[in-house]
């Protein structure tokens, strides 16, 4: 009888707790309430924590498989939807994906609380973005990396010619590296925009020096984008084998590259390192000292302007081309030649003007 | 089971042991399960009271949005289905002394070659639908029988073979759908869609795989112990000097019992395929053969308790949205809650404070490799 | 895997060597360190596993782990500002882990492989759980190349150019092995992993040996992690350890329980790795990406199916001891 009662009072002390959290959460969520606040509160719970109405503006935000905190596309896009809240005095929310058959359950979880803008990240998404989007005219949808076959006037891809931003990192890389050779780490080939960041870095390197030797490898599919060590190994590798300048691109992989290129010596002197997706100088910062540019999606500038434009009653449906360019130098800003700088600023502006052709496609 | 050497401990799952039959120990079975998992939920309120919300609240928000709604049943059917039939995978190698680490990569083949049967080609619902299911099984046993050939006439421990095999699954899936059996004109690594002639139904809220999952789990209850077969596969599993004796062959036994293994991982992805998702595409049959060992080690090797243990797993998932959703609460709380309760389950802690026999003898589910 | 099998496959791997590296230094020099980073974590798990195999129980919970010694190295060192501090908390966290898995696997009695499997997914959840963003390392750790030996050609600057934990990882199995068969504690523990019976007879306390090998072996998994997030990566992330604990298992296996065999198949393991993305950055071969991947596994069961593994683990693994 002895241990049933210990059990019991196990059982009994644990209900207890959970009835004074019930009354202690109230304080504590209520910051959650604030809209825009940050990417925990934001989120936070308790009633008080969701959509505050109809006059509000209210942006649901679901990820790809992933974390909101990804320091990539997800994290990117919900900055987005957080500036976006801001801006209009609205409310943002997001909810995580852990099984990609969750897709379409997320999504209705902001129709059905009554939110005016969802934002879904990530090319897997498309056709669950799609289904929304027809079953619920009223809702605007931003499908962050979808492209759209038909136009639906309430969801907007909003897609990247990344191939245009690996080119103009590759460019910049054929006109710094001094030995002639220069390399990527990246994630999954399968992947069709990082292929098109590998693949357009490629180009842009040999477009500006057709003798330099070009190395790109993609990690295996397996955790492509979630093996930093294997990152860092190769990126030293490549840098063993006389590559100066090194490209990653491909999550915490292209990270762990990075991170492994500014501990070589000489790093931010004649070993550099080129980020992608954001400006890597800010998510990265272990990688600040090699960071010469990062290749970026403008996709929080992007996902924040379409979500104005939803609010507006301006949302244009179909495919919104967003911005793609060469983050800013930071650190490495003195050792780049002002001819170089000057060279790789008229690229990008004959790429994004469309007078200047990659050359790259997905075959 | 006289044969059996007695050095040998119990493994747990056939228990032949006469202390256990009076129908006071029989409580245990069921008792112990649901109290530890009521302690896990108890821990995990820790957690979730960490974070400044109400556990209450919390756990009502979980269960209310997949037990509450029937969209939500509906989920948590399909997000069992493939669970249990990884469980059973896991289980039945278990029971055969084999620890089948890749039911992932058998999953993942089941579910392409079911894709591949279920598009490519025009046949009448009667004979399309079994023929995909069947499909995706074959490739499923196809590629787990490479272990167990390995380990039957290499001598090759099925420990090593399937962790390497999940590897090479993984990729060359990942092959097939980018390249000869992608769809046309799409930048997504995927294969077509499959035709409606293989598409499994959905009964009202019923996912007709559901009920197939069921199915085969009594079935392997039955199989594993009202049959000579089943009974080979659990002797060579505790006694494979004993069954040599017996006049079974414990190769030929080996094999099977992978073969066996593989076509129940195959069949879950076949299930997904043609009742979930439609196509194969590589990113949505992630982890499942992973959770299949959890539940195979929480139902302790036995096939009923796959269907319980799964459907735990599969509520638990399909609340942890709402969960943050509406209490910001991440989802990963349902693995630390998950891991308590197999600890509790396992653990003597529960046991020896539930029942006052402080003897209460541990049982193992699993055999030691390669031995 | 039989001894004659091993020697003719080392040298074989080894005129091999010699001949790439005749042809081209830099590319053989610099895949083989890849090998060898790529094959540390592995080495260091592969002797978590062996000690306890060893003792005769299974840990398959390396892979949690070593994940909990990551986060719990990062955070530490990146919180204390101190790398040495961080790494302590580290190697203590995996201390406490393999404890973790003592009183699961041996006071209790429980299922081994369940016992591990808690750990495992313990350490997904609450990694992922508590994880914070934005936390850097104070520093980074050194590369300590040895004076003379690193000057010898090929051999120099792929072993004797390398971190801390990289020593210890080419250490560790030799320190082992002479520990294993050339010791006291070595006769016992292999007593107790074979026979547990006699070796209780004989006075070796059964229970006592097994908890603190499998405590102790922790102290490998907390370098193993601190090793990642510290000295190879400088950074934690959610369930960066992607899957090499369980590769370690398959190692230790590979190289029949022995620490010289488990430091000669993980390097094998790292070589096939290194081999794998060379050829995708040479683009010698015109064949799918995905196949070049599959190399390091496909060349693994080939050579496992070829030398046959005639290869016993200990006899009482993963038996949990009870007196008769």
């Amino acid at each position: 009888m002895h241990r049933k009662f210990v059990l019991a009072a196990v059982a009994a002390s644990a209900l207890l707790l959970a009835a004074c959290g019930g009354s202690s959460s109230d304080s504590a969520s209520s910051g959650g309430s604030e809209s825009a606040g940050g990417s925990s509160q934001a989120a936070g719970g308790g009633g008080e924590g969701d959509c505050p109405g109809a006059d509000a503006f209210c942006i649901g935000l679901v990820t790809d498989t992933g974390k909101v905190d990804d320091k990539s596309f997800n994290q990117s896009a919900w900055e987005g939807a957080l500036e976006a809240a801001k801006a209009t005095g609205g409310y943002a929310k997001y909810v995580e994906t852990v099984d990609p058959k969750d897709y379409e359950n997320n999504i209705n979880q902001f129709v059905s609380a009554g939110y005016d803008a969802i934002v879904t990240v990530g090319f897997l998404m498309g056709e669950a973005s799609v289904a929304a989007a027809k079953a619920n005219p009223n809702v605007n949808f931003v499908g962050v990396d979808q492209f759209q076959a038909e136009t639906i006037p309430n969801l907007t891809g909003l897609v990247f010619p990344e191939d245009k931003a690996g080119f103009a990192a590759g460019y910049l890389a054929g006109l710094m590296t001094k030995t002639g050779k220069v390399g990527a780490v990246l994630g999954t080939d399968t992947v069709p925009p990082v292929k098109l960041f590998g693949e357009g870095y490629k180009a842009g390197v040999l477009a500006a020096n057709p003798e330099a030797e070009v190395t790109l490898v993609y990690h295996a599919p397996d955790n492509a984008f979630n093996d930093p060590e294997w990152g860092a190994a190769e990126a030293k590798k490549q840098l063993a084998q006389g590559a100066d300048i090194i490209f990653g691109a491909g999550g915490n992989t292209g990270n762990g590259a990075l991170i492994e290129i500014a501990k070589a010596p000489g790093a931010g002197e004649t070993i550099f390192c080129i980020g992608v997706d954001t400006d890597q100088y800010a998510t990265v910062p272990q990688a600040q000292k090699c960071l010469l540019t990062s290749a970026e999606k403008k996709l929080t500038q992007g996902t924040r302007d379409l979500l104005l434009l939803a609010k507006e009653g301006k949302f244009p449906g179909g495919n919104f081309l967003g911005l793609t360019g060469l983050a800013p130098f930071h650190d490495t800003e003195a050792v780049v030649p002002e001819e170089v700088k000057a060279k790789v600023a008229e690229i990008v502006a004959a790429l994004d003007a469309g007078t200047l052709k990659t050359d790259v496609s997905l075959g | 089971m006289s044969t059996m050497d007695p050095s040998r401990t119990d493994l747990g799952f056939t228990d032949p042991d006469p202390r256990r039959s009076g129908p006071l120990d029989r409580i245990p079975s069921i008792v112990l399960p649901i109290v530890s998992v009521l302690l896990a939920f108890a821990v995990g309120a820790i957690l979730i009271w960490l974070q400044g919300v109400s556990p209450l609240r919390a756990y009502a928000v979980l269960f209310s949005n997949a037990l509450g709604t029937p969209e939500g049943l509906l989920r948590v059917m399909e997000k069992s289905t493939p669970l249990i039939l990884t469980g059973l995978a896991v289980t039945v190698g278990l029971r055969a002394g084999l620890f089948n680490i890749g039911a992932q990569g058998q999953l993942l083949v089941g579910a392409i070659g079911a894709a591949w049967a279920g598009y490519h080609f025009q046949l009448p619902v009667i004979v399309h639908l079994p023929f995909a299911i069947l499909f995706g099984m074959l490739c499923g046993a196809a590629w787990a029988s490479i272990a167990g050939v390995l380990r039957a006439y290499r001598s090759v421990s099925e420990v090593i073979t399937t962790i390497m095999l999940n590897a090479i699954a993984i990729a060359l899936v990942d092959y097939l759908a980018s390249q000869p059996l992608k769809e046309e004109g799409q930048p997504l690594t995927r294969t077509p869609a499959i035709a409606e002639t293989a598409t499994l139904p959905v009964f009202g809220i019923v996912p007709s795989g559901f009920l197939l999952a069921i199915a085969v789990a009594v079935f392997f209850g039955w199989f594993l112990t009202r049959t000579t077969q089943g009974f080979r596969f659990n002797t060579i599993g505790l006694n494979p000097t004993a069954a040599r004796y017996a006049g079974i062959s414990v190769k030929g036994t080996i094999v099977l019992a992978m073969a066996v293994s593989g076509a129940l991982a195959g069949l879950g992805g076949a299930i997904e395929t043609l009742g979930v998702t439609g196509r194969f595409e590589p990113a949505f049959n992630a982890g499942l053969g992973f959770d299949g060992i959890t539940i195979a080690l929480l139902a302790r090797a036995n096939p009923i308790a796959t269907i319980p243990a799964a459907l735990l797993i599969g509520t638990m998932r399909t609340g942890a949205a709402a969960l943050q959703f509406q209490t910001g609460i991440e989802p990963e709380v349902v693995d630390v809650i998950l891991a308590i309760t197999l600890l509790f389950v396992s653990a003597p802690i529960v046991a020896r404070l539930l029942f006052r026999n402080r003897n209460i003898k541990q049982t193992t589910v699993t055999s030691g490799w390669g031995s | 895997m039989r001894a004659r099998y091993a020697y003719a496959l080392a040298i074989i791997i080894g005129i091999a060597i010699l001949v790439f590296y005749a042809m081209d230094q830099v590319r053989t020099v610099s895949v083989l360190a890849f090998s060898l980073r790529y094959a540390v974590p592995l080495i260091l798990a592969a002797m978590v596993g062996i000690i306890c195999e060893r003792s005769g129980v299974i840990n398959i919970g390396i892979e949690g782990q070593m994940l909990m010694s990551a986060f719990a190295g990062f955070f530490g060192a990146a919180v204390t500002g101190n790398l040495i501090l961080g790494t302590l908390i580290g190697v203590g966290t995996g201390m406490i882990m393999g404890a973790f898995l003592a009183v699961g696997a041996v006071t209790w009695k429980m299922d081994q492989i369940i016992a591990g499997t808690v750990i495992n997914i313990l350490a997904v959840g609450l990694t992922s759980f508590f994880y914070a963003q934005g936390q850097v390392l104070p520093g980074n750790t050194p590369i300590v190349a040895i004076p003379v030996l690193s000057d010898i050609p090929l051999v120099g600057p792929v072993l004797f150019e390398n971190g801390l934990f990289t020593y210890a990882a080419l250490i560790v199995p030799l320190v082992l092995w002479v520990l294993l068969f050339k010791t006291r504690w070595g006769l016992r523990t292999r007593a107790v992993g074979e026979k547990p019976s006699a070796a209780d007879t004989s006075g070796v306390g059964v229970q006592g040996l097994r908890f603190w090998n499998v405590t102790v072996a922790g102290i490998l998994a907390g370098m193993a992690g601190a090793y990642l997030a510290i000295e190879a990566t400088g950074t934690f992330e959610r369930g960066f350890t992607a899957g090499r604990g369980f590769t370690a298992l398959a190692i230790m296996i590979f190289g029949a329980w022995n620490p010289i065999g488990a430091l000669g198949a993980a390097f094998f393991f790292g070589l096939t790795q290194g081999l794998a993305s060379q050829l995708q950055a040479d683009e010698v071969v015109a064949i799918p990406q995905q196949f070049i991947n599959m190399l390091p596994y496909v060349l693994t069961i080939l050579l496992l199916a070829i030398v046959s593994g005639r290869i016993k683990p200990p006899a009482a693994v993963g038996k949990p001891y009870e007196k008769d």
